[in-house]
């Protein structure tokens, strides 16, 4: 707790910043779907046979994954507060939409009678009579929308919209608690907020709904257009990059120091930082020397001529309890050890992420190649052991490889946990021992788990990739019971990406020509 | 009044009303009776545009239904359902108020109304003109529908079933405040039942409906005593002699009346020669042994008689009359 409360105090403003743009995200995006929603609502129950087309529709929406649909959007609308709040308000539209229908559609067959019979015209039997007797139903509907949008909200970090789900993704990447909860308190605070709001709302009957919403719409959208910093302006150099570079010790503050960098970091998901790049909402990213889009889009890797990036090794991360009890694990993965270089996986990525090729069968063939043949699976539910991986291709791949090995040169069944959300979640699951393996790198084993901070000149405690490797292997075993295996061969590093198509920046080879470059 | 010609109503392949015909009078009560799904309810809701006929016409003071908006013609013909269909987030007040308010009465107005109309229903205003429907009860809400019917004062009111969904003793109390209530006012009502025994009590005439076509229309009269066939027979079978009871008249039973002692024309209960037996066993008097005059529409006392001398020649004239 106290942990929580010194963050706060040293995140405070920033904070602030979130909560507002969550905030508005948030409401702009509710009250533009109750404002179109409960008209279209109103109108369909005119028109049955469209109704259950448009509900139907929107009930497809609903099951897009929301990290999926913010993908499909960003070629439209680019990336920023934009995105966010069009799939937030596409979320909030069922539900309102839906629900008005039912509520107007309940009404009492006899008192619609009664009504049409009294005279009333379809107009006045919609106002008097069914919309105030479908209020409730309405008003629930609303209130839906309003906490599944708070939640969903926190996605809009990953699109350069900013919000309460900056903290928590950064803390997810991170394994930092006390930043998730920084993000996440404050999140079921506002969705509280809202609630109570709306509910006092609808005991004052007779509020002027639509209008009022409209208004907010308005406002927030207003609000949103004023603000540039908000989303990625236009004119300014910007870089794309994961939640957790922003927070890292050898993060974003650091690599803008060390080359005089001025540009302005847009958050996104690791998915979406090529797409967004591809797509010109971003001019740059920080990505993996290994991702395999580097190739697949053709892209350019800086060098890191002034030396800011340390080189990281990826090696498989195990709870030393299952190497007591199954000694025989250290050999099989072991046969890995440097037989991975950059440029080979690297290649692999690209075939799984870019030629949409199984993991299996590109895991299979790289073993063979390398004298690793592969015997028959042995996968069950249970299992001797549990191999885990974060949700990315590369992740993807060597946790095929380490299952192939275990099963082929031990006695023991394999289950497979990938695609797990992040350092914070896999890290956990191992020290649990809800999985007994995964791959991770040395560079995230120092900074994200163990927390080193970097030395006062800005550099890593660390220039040498056998020496992180040593101090992380060291320290796993003496803090968490963990060990590391022997590296993989290949060195992971963060580098900075730019596209190859000519621009103001083809003649640019290096970070200290880029930064050259924006001074001018 | 109004003037139903040759309509129909089609759904889809279904007949629901074939080629109707028929005129109802001012200030008549004109029932249309029948079973479920015979087609009566389909022919009240054509008086109101609520179903629009299929083909046919139907007039209301020589002008088609069709000539003017028809929320304007729903406003001007009072209306009252079976379920009620007060409207829930209404007070009392404001339900009756409905219509006049349509018509855009000025509030004073609305108010002088309904509070006559929740008076002459048993409901003082002070009490229940701000209750909500929900804390009436089912005799006490339909009520308040028939109050709201009668509101804007229309000449024409439809009634459909509105005393169905009560309990037998509720019923007849409402059916009787209300009819007591509608005979000095002036109007003509359209009252759709299946109760045959509340078609003839109150009916002046009835049009008796069986799959969509009208079998007999007439008087109950007719109906119960000169059936055009064996449907109509059998239809008015239920409690037949109650219904015989009810519509043949005193005028009717005097030539039956055998020469009974003679009765002192004093202390009698004088009833008119229109009035029928079922009235005469009803009167309380009677029914406490009291005797009774019948006076004919000429002034003169036709006969002077007990029940029982009575209920001998409703029985001697059932022997050789029609219908018996």
């Amino acid at each position: 707790m106290s942990a929580l409360s010194s963050f706060i105090r040293g995140h405070g403003r920033e904070l602030v910043a979130q909560l507002s743009q969550h905030l508005v995200l948030t409401v702009a995006a509710l009250a533009l779907a109750a404002a179109l929603g409960l008209p279209l609502g109103l109108w369909l129950t005119r028109n049955r046979r469209l109704a259950t087309a448009v509900l139907g529709g929107a009930g497809v929406i609903q099951t897009i994954p929301s990290l999926a649909l913010l993908g499909f959007l960003i070629p439209f609308t680019g990336i920023g507060a934009a995105p966010a709040i069009l799939a937030l308000f596409l979320y909030a539209l069922l539900p309102i939409v839906r629900n008005t229908i039912v509520g107007v559609e309940s009404t009492p067959s006899a008192v619609k009678e009664a009504a049409a019979g009294m005279g009333m015209t379809d107009l006045q039997v919609l106002g008097r009579v069914e919309l105030p007797l479908a209020a409730p139903v309405i008003f629930a509907g609303i209130r839906t929308a309003t906490v599944v949008a708070v939640g969903v909200a926190t996605l809009a970090a990953l699109v350069g919209g900013g919000g309460l789900g900056v903290y928590i993704f950064r803390g997810i990447s991170l394994a930092n608690t006390t930043m998730i909860l920084a993000g996440a308190i404050p999140a079921a605070g506002l969705s509280l907020l809202l609630d109570a709001i709306l509910g006092r709302i609808e005991r004052r009957p007779g509020a002027p709904l639509v209008p009022v919403l409209l208004l907010a719409a308005l406002l927030s959208l207003a609000f949103v257009g004023r603000r540039t910093a908000f989303g990625p302006s236009e004119g300014r150099f910007r870089i794309g990059v994961q939640p957790e570079f922003v927070e890292r010790p050898d993060g974003y503050a650091g690599l803008s120091a060390r080359y005089g960098l001025r540009a302005r970091p847009v958050e996104l998901d690791h998915g979406l930082v090529y797409l967004a790049l591809v797509e010109h909402r971003v001019d740059a990213v920080i990505g993996y020397s290994t991702d395999g889009e580097i190739a697949a889009f053709g892209l350019r890797v800086l060098a890191d001529d002034r030396h800011y990036f340390p080189p990281y090794f990826a090696a498989p991360l195990v709870r030393s309890a299952t190497l007591r009890a199954h000694p025989e694990l250290r050999r099989a993965l072991s046969q890995l050890s440097f037989r991975l270089d950059e440029k080979t996986m690297a290649r692999l990525n690209a075939r799984v992420e870019h030629e949409a090729e199984a993991v299996a069968r590109v895991a299979e063939e790289f073993l063979r190649a390398a004298g690793l043949p592969p015997g028959p699976h042995r996968r069950g539910p249970s299992a001797d052991v549990v191999v885990g991986s974060k949700p990315f291709a590369e992740q993807y791949l060597l946790a095929e490889m380490f299952a192939d090995l275990i099963e082929t040169y031990t006695g023991l069944s394999v289950r497979l946990e990938t695609g797990l959300g992040g350092t914070k979640i896999c890290f956990e699951a191992l020290a649990k021992g809800a999985i007994d393996v995964y791959p991770e790198y040395t560079g995230t084993g120092l900074y994200a788990i163990l927390g080193a901070a970097l030395d006062h000149d800005g550099t890593a405690p660390a220039r040498d990739a056998q020496a992180v490797y040593d101090h992380v292997k060291r320290e796993f075993a003496r803090r968490f019971d963990m060990e590391w295996l022997p590296p993989l061969g290949f060195a992971n590093t963060y580098a900075v990406i730019v596209r190859n198509d000519g621009g103001e920046l083809s003649r640019v080879r290096t970070a200290s020509e880029l930064s050259a470059a924006l001074a001018e | 009044m109004i003037e139903v010609d040759r309509v129909e109503k089609r759904y889809g392949d279904r007949l629901a009303v074939e080629s109707a015909s028929f005129s109802i009078r001012q200030r008549e009560t004109f029932v249309l009776l029948g079973r479920s799904g015979s087609g009566k309810t389909t022919a009240l809701k054509m008086l109101n545009r609520l179903v629009e006929p299929t083909s046919g016409i139907i007039r209301i003071f020589g002008d088609p239904i069709t000539a003017r908006p028809a929320e304007e013609l729903r406003r001007s013909i009072g209306y009252a359902i079976q379920d009620v269909g007060l409207f829930p987030h209404y007070t009392v007040r404001e339900n009756v108020a409905v219509v006049p308010k349509l018509l855009g009465w000025d509030e004073r107005r609305i108010r002088a109304r309904v509070d006559e109309l929740l008076e002459h229903f048993g409901l003082p205003p002070d009490r229940y003109a701000n209750a909500r429907p929900r804390e009436l009860s089912g005799g006490q809400q339909q009520r308040v529908g028939l109050a709201r019917a009668l509101a804007a004062d229309p000449p024409l009111v439809l009634l459909d079933e509105p005393f169905s969904a009560l309990d037998p003793i509720t019923r007849r109390e409402v059916q009787r405040e209300f009819f007591r209530l509608a005979e000095n006012l002036d109007k003509t009502f359209v009252l759709v039942t299946h109760d045959v025994a509340e078609a003839v009590a109150f009916g002046d005439r009835i049009c008796l409906f069986e799959a969509g076509r009208i079998e007999q229309m007439g008087t109950p009269r007719e109906l119960v005593l000169e059936p055009r066939n064996d449907f109509v027979r059998s239809f008015f079978d239920t409690g037949r002699l109650e219904l015989e009871l009810r519509v043949v008249s005193l005028a009717e039973l005097a030539p039956y009346l055998a020469r009974a002692p003679r009765l002192e024309a004093t202390d009698v209960v004088e009833f008119s020669a229109t009035a029928s037996l079922h009235d005469v066993l009803e009167h309380p008097l009677i029914a406490a042994g009291r005797a009774l005059s019948v006076r004919g529409e000429d002034g003169r006392i036709l006969a002077i008689a007990r029940a029982a001398a009575l209920l001998d020649a409703f029985y001697a004239r059932r022997r050789v009359e029609p219908g018996g």
